[in-house]
């Protein structure tokens, strides 16, 4: 039998090993490996390319520095996920004091005229609502809302991910949803129509 | 990916079904209907899916590992220049500071020792040196006698005065 690349390729755990024996070529191999994943959960949480392209960079950095740590009977990604909200959510903290005033006198401008005709949704359009009314979301409540929503993991690995219990992750998720309509409500009427409708 | 019937046949509000989701995500027109039987789904649709950081994998790779190889450069000249970490040389440490400290008390017990009594014909080669003299008497700057019994105090300090008392038949009564 002809191995594939996948069983040629080491898992995340072996890599690791072979990163702590001193082999560097094996850590850009899991960068390599991460980059995309770590990437999307970036930019869902900070909404901007650019900034998201930094904090992923930082989070590598860090898990280089902090691979010692890494406890392998855990998942891998777990751990790195982890990695990725504590830097995120630092970010968001430092840039949302930075940036309240001047976010709350920013909408995305819709005529009445178009919330009587409907809701015709583009992806790109959605994205920027998102980014819009998830500035009312704690930095907390928006990474866990991105990690359920959008990179669909089960509010028990968020709990693991962000070390606090499975409760408190449904909590912010209910917190978020009703925060969100709100805001659409008060700043995109058309969209909350669709929830005001059902 | 699952084609727009069976996507719009199969769709239920709050699915997680992994197939229907990769199929909101990339069907605008699917996203539009599905919008209107679950508003949830708006927002699911932004995810799913890997995304590219602006420049390429390529690029960011090569940036986290000039990085980490930055890093890993300064953490190792950083280390060469800490202190020694291994016993042996903790020790070698110690017993050089211990050594120069001893040396360091014995040359102050040394200059400090003076003879209580000089013994045989004695110079005083200084007498009194304070700077706060409240004497009127002549001050006796040397004296040299073979009968002469001279005693110097030993004084506590650089700044101390120097007693000198002088045993000697011959002196003045008054001096």
């Amino acid at each position: 039998m002809i191995p594939t690349k996948e069983s040629i390729e080491p898992d995340d755990r072996q890599l690791v090993r072979t990163i702590r024996d001193g082999q560097t070529d094996a850590f850009e191999q899991l960068v390599r490996r991460k980059t995309s994943k770590v990437y999307a959960l970036c930019y869902r949480i900070i909404g901007n390319a650019e900034d998201a392209k930094d904090i992923s960079q930082l989070v590598f950095i860090k898990l280089w520095e902090n691979l010692e740590k890494y406890d392998p009977q855990y998942a891998f990604d777990t751990w790195l996920y982890r990695m990725v909200t504590n830097v995120a959510i630092d970010f968001m903290r430092n840039k949302q004091s930075r940036e309240n005033a001047v976010n709350s006198n920013l909408r995305l401008v819709k005529t009445s005229a178009d919330a009587e005709q409907g809701v015709n949704v583009q992806r790109k359009e959605v994205e920027s609502v998102f980014n819009e009314v998830a500035t009312v979301l704690s930095p907390k409540q928006k990474t866990i809302f991105v990690m359920n929503q959008m990179e669909d993991l089960p509010s028990a690995e968020i709990a693991r991910i962000l070390g606090c219990r499975e409760s408190t992750v449904r909590n912010h998720l209910f917190n978020a949803r009703k925060l969100m309509q709100a805001q659409l409500q008060k700043r995109f009427p058309e969209y909350a129509r669709l929830w005001s409708d059902r | 990916m699952m084609s727009c019937q069976n996507f719009r046949a199969g769709f239920q509000p709050g699915t997680d079904d992994a197939a229907i989701l990769e199929h909101v995500r990339a069907c605008d027109a699917c996203l539009d209907w599905a919008a209107g039987v679950d508003p949830d789904v708006l927002f699911r649709s932004l995810g799913g899916g890997e995304l590219i950081p602006p420049g390429g994998v390529d690029a960011f790779v090569s940036d986290v590992m000039r990085e980490v190889h930055l890093r890993s450069t300064e953490s190792t000249l950083v280390r060469h220049h800490r202190w020694p970490t291994s016993w042996t040389q903790r020790l070698a440490v110690a017993a050089t500071l211990a050594a120069a400290i001893t040396g360091a008390a014995l040359v102050y017990q040394r200059d400090r020792q003076t003879p209580a009594v000089t013994p045989g014909p004695a110079v005083v080669r200084r007498a009194a040196a304070s700077p706060l003299r409240l004497t009127t008497k002549p001050v006796v700057e040397s004296y040299d006698s073979e009968k002469a019994t001279i005693v110097e105090v030993p004084t506590e300090g650089n700044g101390d005065t120097q007693i000198v008392m002088i045993f000697d038949e011959k002196l003045p009564a008054d001096l």
